[in-house]
């Protein structure tokens, strides 16, 4: 029996109300538990776009999107509202280029945040996010992240990302905010956590070097013109 | 122990610790209205407390007064001396007109360092109860029992020093200021200084007018003015005894007066009944002092319902507060939504957390509201009592307590309906982006 992909697209097209033409289009694209995938291009092409709707945090429904999203084997768009927040939480993590952390939560709390929505038993939350947090090499999880270095938020948004176990991480220009050594740091841990838990990686970037570390790679261009995306490029 | 996973209450916490300044100066308005409404309601009932002490246990005040609501003003809170007198005779027609418990006459008239002195029979401290159920007690001493013995209510007492075995002389009528004079003051009211009167017993407070009032017996009144008058008819009047007394000097002002009732049966059936017949007599006015000061309130409630209601405008004013402070902090708080979104909180569980950072926000102001009240009240009152010897209770009324408090967590729930909707409706794909 076949395994069942992290994420399946097909036939997507996305258009942002009253643009002349859609903004994202994919004919096909697959991704298998583990494997990673950096979507290259400049800013403004839809990269970031592509994203969200994955993460089912844009509406596709005609007459503006169309075609199919399955993560994990589920289409999030066929889901209610509601359970597909639910979905999201469980089967997909996000890293953000500003880390997006919660204003006044400590970095333990941030971690312990992302279990709160899932069906995770709320006895293990804290103690699944110690360990994370110690296996990325952070020991100062009680202290906010404003009192924490770049790397060290870094670390934290890694770990919220894979709090609940999620099939596919997405990560939307993780990079682009940091110096090249910390960046180097942050893909070293962003690649080897999601590599160990077996996550499938989406990543976005225009960096070349961020590029270079990636065995599939793909344009948007190339995610449009391709019948079936199962490798592309790269080393 | 630390917390094994969050809840929501931990978000709505760590959110309103993010924006402490403003969720402390949203408390703060939702805790001065709430008190403020809270002590109108308290001091409400504490006036009414207060003014239904000291009627005790009588059933009717009879006087020559001029209207039952003065009977009880001058009667029983000693807002005058009453002005017409009761001829002895008519007190004793009077007293064979019913089957009363107790018929106590009592005399108004002459006052010492501004305080009334009502004076009157043993009877008025051994049947008269100055708040049903509650008998008089004694700090010290005992009640007068022979003529120019007096005995001080716990105000006057205090006010005035005056101990157990001192001597005082009254003053005819009721001078207007209560402040302490010698008695070489005593040039301009006529004082009685052939009567000297000996302070036999200090009462205990009972929160009523009562407590701003000295007591002493009929006879030495009578003989008191029996000897003005005597001296006024002739230049060498020796000393004047209760033999010198006519019936024209035995007044009283008005009569304390409980009627009889075997065990089980009901008064109500009775004293209307017995008032109006009474009352048939154009000469004596017959209060009910229950019920004038039932129409007293009804008289004054009009004013509390004005107070009422611009507490009620305080407390929709700190509503709104919590809107604006909510709706403000909006901008702020995009990002935390769209990351919470993000994690999997469905739009009702930001609008959920919305509301409940709102009640929170009256329920905190609440308790504030209800510790300031609480306190107040107590300093108010014992500071009352201390400066003025006026008794309020201040014990928050339960119902009215419980409906403000509510009320107000209802009002801040729906003060925060609008930023949860704003909340609900968050796009979360624009707020993620980073800030430029």
């Amino acid at each position: 029996m076949p395994e069942t992909p992290a994420l399946h697209i097909s036939n997507l097209s996305f258009t942002y109300p009253g643009a002349p033409e859609p903004v994202v289009r994919v004919n096909a694209l697959s991704l298998a538990p583990g494997e990673q995938i950096l979507l290259a291009g400049t800013s403004g092409r839809g990269k970031s776009t592509l994203l969200q709707l994955i993460a089912g945090l844009l509406e596709l429904a005609p007459p503006t999107g169309s075609g199919s999203i399955e993560v994990g084997g589920t289409n999030l768009h066929t889901l209610s509202s509601a359970r597909r927040d639910l979905h999201r939480g469980s089967t997909i993590g996000m890293i953000f280029q500003t880390f997006n952390l919660l204003a006044g939560f400590s970095a333990l709390e941030n971690v312990m945040a992302a279990m709160m929505f899932s069906k995770i038993p709320k006895r293990e939350h804290r103690d699944r996010a110690l360990s994370l947090l110690k296996s990325l090499g952070l020991e100062r999880v009680q202290a906010a992240p404003d009192e924490l270095s770049v790397g060290q938020q870094q670390r934290v948004a890694v770990a919220r990302a894979l709090a609940c176990d999620p099939v596919l991480v997405l990560a939307d220009e993780p990079t682009a905010s940091l110096d090249p050594e910390n960046a180097v740091i942050a893909m070293d841990l962003i690649q080897s956590a999601c590599r160990e838990r077996n996550a499938a990686l989406l990543c976005t970037s225009h960096d070349p070097r961020t590029a270079e570390r990636f065995a599939r790679r793909a344009s948007l261009d190339e995610l449009a013109a391709s019948h079936t995306l199962t490798t592309s490029g790269g080393h | 122990m630390a917390r094994t996973h969050l809840t929501d209450l931990t978000i709505v916490a760590r959110s309103m610790r993010v924006r402490l300044f403003s969720t402390a100066t949203t408390i703060l308005m939702v805790g001065v209205a709430v008190a403020l409404m809270l002590t109108l309601l308290a001091l409400r009932d504490a006036t009414r407390n207060a003014f239904s002490r000291g009627t005790g246990n009588m059933h009717l005040l009879i006087s020559a007064d001029s209207s039952p609501m003065v009977s009880v003003l001058n009667g029983v809170f000693y807002a005058n001396p009453p002005a017409r007198p009761i001829e002895w005779p008519k007190f004793q027609q009077l007293a064979r007109s019913a089957p009363w418990q107790f018929f106590i006459p009592v005399q108004q008239g002459d006052s010492y360092q501004g305080y009334p002195v009502l004076t009157s029979t043993p009877d008025f401290f051994t049947a008269f109860e100055p708040n049903d159920q509650e008998p008089w007690t004694f700090a010290e001493g005992r009640a007068f029992d022979k003529a120019f013995e007096i005995v001080l209510g716990s105000t006057v007492a205090r006010a005035s020093g005056l101990r157990i075995g001192d001597t005082i002389y009254l003053t005819h009528g009721i001078a207007g200021s209560r402040q302490l004079s010698t008695q070489s003051d005593a040039a301009a009211p006529h004082v009685h200084t052939d009567f000297k009167y000996t302070i036999v017993g200090i009462l205990r407070p009972t929160g009523s007018a009562h407590d701003r009032a000295l007591f002493s017996d009929l006879d030495s009144t009578w003989i008191i003015h029996a000897h003005d008058r005597r001296a006024r008819e002739s230049a060498e009047s020796d000393a004047t005894t209760i033999d010198d007394l006519t019936d024209a000097d035995r007044k009283i002002t008005g009569v304390f007066a409980r009627l009889a009732t075997r065990p089980g049966s009901n008064v109500t059936a009775i004293l209307p009944a017995t008032a109006a017949r009474l009352r048939a007599d154009p000469s004596i006015t017959v209060a009910d002092p229950g019920s004038e000061i039932k129409r007293l309130f009804a008289i004054v409630s009009n004013i509390d319902q004005v107070f009422i209601a611009m507490a009620v405008v305080v407390i929709i004013s700190s509503g709104i507060s919590i809107t604006l402070a909510l709706y403000n902090s909006m901008e702020q708080r995009r990002r935390q939504i769209a990351v919470l979104r993000v994690l999997g909180s469905s739009r009702f569980r930001i609008l959920r957390l919305v509301l409940i950072e709102s009640a929170l926000l009256g329920i905190l102001g609440c308790i504030l509201g209800l510790a300031v009240s609480f306190v107040g009240g107590q300093a108010g009152a014992a500071t009352l009592k201390a400066q003025l010897g006026i008794f309020l209770d201040p014990t928050l009324p339960l119902g009215p307590t419980i409906e403000v408090l509510g009320g107000t967590t209802v009002l801040a729930m729906l003060a925060g309906l609008i930023p949860a909707i704003m909340a609900y409706r968050t796009p979360v794909a624009k707020n993620l982006k980073p800030i430029a």
